[in-house]
């Protein structure tokens, strides 16, 4: 087909998305309304998995030094731990001296007796790390057990907690896929039906132009310019009224956890994923237009 | 142009439309198919223009075989033909000038000769006046007069036409009986079916009558002698 034909019959669906009001209309509608349920389902999951993935960055890897250790040696468990934030692997770390941890054991062993002839010079000093990425503890913790200053019976790492978290992680990942890829198919079937109904109206038409000579293609592309123009009017319309809802949802728990003492469960920010969210729309708004046009003339076209 | 060799078309549900039908129609004849209702008149120009395909036997029609014609042959078939209905057919939300525009665009014609050749197919029906119009703005025979001239366009080698005056009024008929004459004065074959009497027997062209199917007269200069 020449490119002056298809820009002619690109026009002609813009043209019939006006043409045909009601329909444009009602089909537009159909394509918001799961687009802004899916939105939303989605928004959820981001935000619970984004909750996870904080989670399992703030594991610490914690260890402690040898009773005995030298002061080379504790220098160099220093200048190990700064060359590692410098490179990026550990985001950030917390130092107990050895005062530190008599004072922190006195306060939580409450009775005085217990820690009778205990000083300082008993504890050993402590690093907490938190690593860029929990997945590089492995790497990181057989590197510390290359320093001799570390005991190495007292390095410590949630690994158990870690993987729990990976593993809801991962379920959600794939809740996340299921619940796509059926409001997909319902939103096909859904829009599919819909554009029946308009080319069901327009069947004639189909009917005179086949017989006129028009090929499928002819007649199916402006179809297809249609379904895509509707379901990217609709995308932009859901795209709207989920950040609204969005952002009104996060009000409203923002307000009710405060009111209940809970301060650190915030929803995101929408802006955070904005864009995210409108490419998805804007992709499954025209692809499924474009399905369901294609799905709905292919029926009309043999005559 | 167009020749049936023994062709049969039973329908699904076991109605007769054509039966062994044998006959050849030459480049620039005028013939008339006539024939009650039922007889097969419309199947027989269906078969030409691969609405419907043949049970058994053949059809060719310009140079293209009917039975078991590839689907996506079918298009470029039916452009080499003008089709006429007698509901007339026209693109609703198209004016009369966008619907004949229409079947030049579907062979990829040329802006230019758009625009040279849809003002002269309207002309030679007589409604240039009328280019702007929809079809709904438009008379019966007005419409009838659109949808020639969409089938003259293309300048197509066979014109068809069922029961083109089926709707029209007598006056209005004989105006498009004569049209499509002056059609095929000028080099096109035109095969028209109808059951108007008056029109077959002033005209004195080739008549081929069915009855149920079969073929029972062809006649050269016939008149309708089907008093049916």
């Amino acid at each position: 087909m020449k490119i002056r034909t298809l820009r002619l019959l690109a026009k002609e669906g813009a043209a019939n998305v006006y043409k045909n009001k009601l329909m444009s209309a009602a089909s537009m509608v159909t394509i918001t309304t799961t687009l802004f349920i899916l939105g939303l389902v989605l928004l959820i999951i981001v935000n619970v998995i984004t909750k996870l993935e904080a989670q399992k960055r703030n594991l610490q890897v914690r260890f402690y030094l040898r009773v005995e250790a030298t002061r080379l040696e504790q220098e160099e468990v220093a200048i190990f731990i700064e060359n590692c934030r410098a490179t990026g692997v550990v985001t950030a770390y917390e130092y107990e001296s050895r005062e530190q941890a008599y004072e922190n054991a006195k306060k939580d062993l409450k009775h005085e007796s217990l820690m009778e002839g205990l000083t300082p010079e008993n504890f050993a000093e402590g690093y907490f790390v938190t690593l860029a990425n929990p997945n590089d503890s492995d790497q990181f913790i057989a590197k510390l057990k290359l320093l001799s200053g570390v005991d190495t019976q007292w390095i410590t790492y949630p690994k158990q907690e870690l993987e729990r978290i990976s593993a809801i992680v991962g379920v959600f990942n794939y809740v996340a896929v299921f619940v796509l890829a059926v409001l997909m198919i319902i939103s096909v079937l859904l829009i599919s039906n819909t554009i029946r109904l308009t080319v069901f109206a327009r069947r004639k038409e189909i009917e005179i132009m086949k017989y006129v000579g028009a090929n499928d293609w002819f007649i199916r592309f402006p179809f297809i310019i249609e379904g895509m123009i509707i379901g990217l009017l609709g995308a932009l319309l859901s795209f709207l009224l989920t950040s609204q809802a969005y952002v009104w949802i996060k009000n409203g728990l923002t307000a009710l956890f405060s009111s209940i003492k809970i301060t650190d469960l915030q929803l995101m920010e929408f802006d955070q994923f904005a864009i995210r969210i409108l490419v998805v729309n804007i992709i499954f708004g025209m692809t499924i237009g474009v399905i369901g046009s294609f799905m709905s003339v292919k029926k009309h076209l043999d005559v | 142009m167009i020749r049936f060799v023994d062709t049969t078309k039973i329908y699904s549900n076991g109605v007769v439309g054509v039966k062994n039908v044998t006959l050849n129609i030459e480049k620039g004849e005028f013939v008339f198919v006539i024939g009650p209702s039922g007889s097969g008149k419309s199947t027989f120009l269906k078969l030409i223009m691969h609405e419907e395909a043949p049970t058994e036997g053949e059809v060719y029609v310009n140079g293209y075989s009917i039975h078991n014609m590839p689907r996506s042959e079918v298009p470029y078939l039916r452009r080499s033909l003008g089709v006429v209905f007698q509901d007339f057919r026209l693109l609703p939300n198209k004016t009369a000038y966008e619907n004949v525009a229409f079947a030049m665009q579907i062979v990829e014609a040329l802006p230019r000769e758009i625009r040279r050749q849809v003002p002269l197919a309207l002309g030679l029906v007589g409604l240039s006046k009328k280019a702007r119009a929809y079809p709904g703005q438009l008379s019966g025979g007005e419409q009838q007069r659109v949808v020639l001239a969409r089938a003259l366009v293309n300048n197509p080698a066979v014109l068809i036409a069922d029961e083109p005056t089926g709707n029209l009024d007598p006056k209005t008929s004989m105006e498009i009986m004569e049209l499509l004459d002056e059609i095929n004065q000028r080099g096109t074959t035109v095969i028209v079916a109808t059951h108007e009497k008056n029109i077959v027997d002033s005209m004195k062209k080739r008549v081929i009558t069915l009855d149920k199917g079969e073929l029972v007269s062809d006649v050269k200069k016939g008149l309708y002698t089907d008093e049916d």
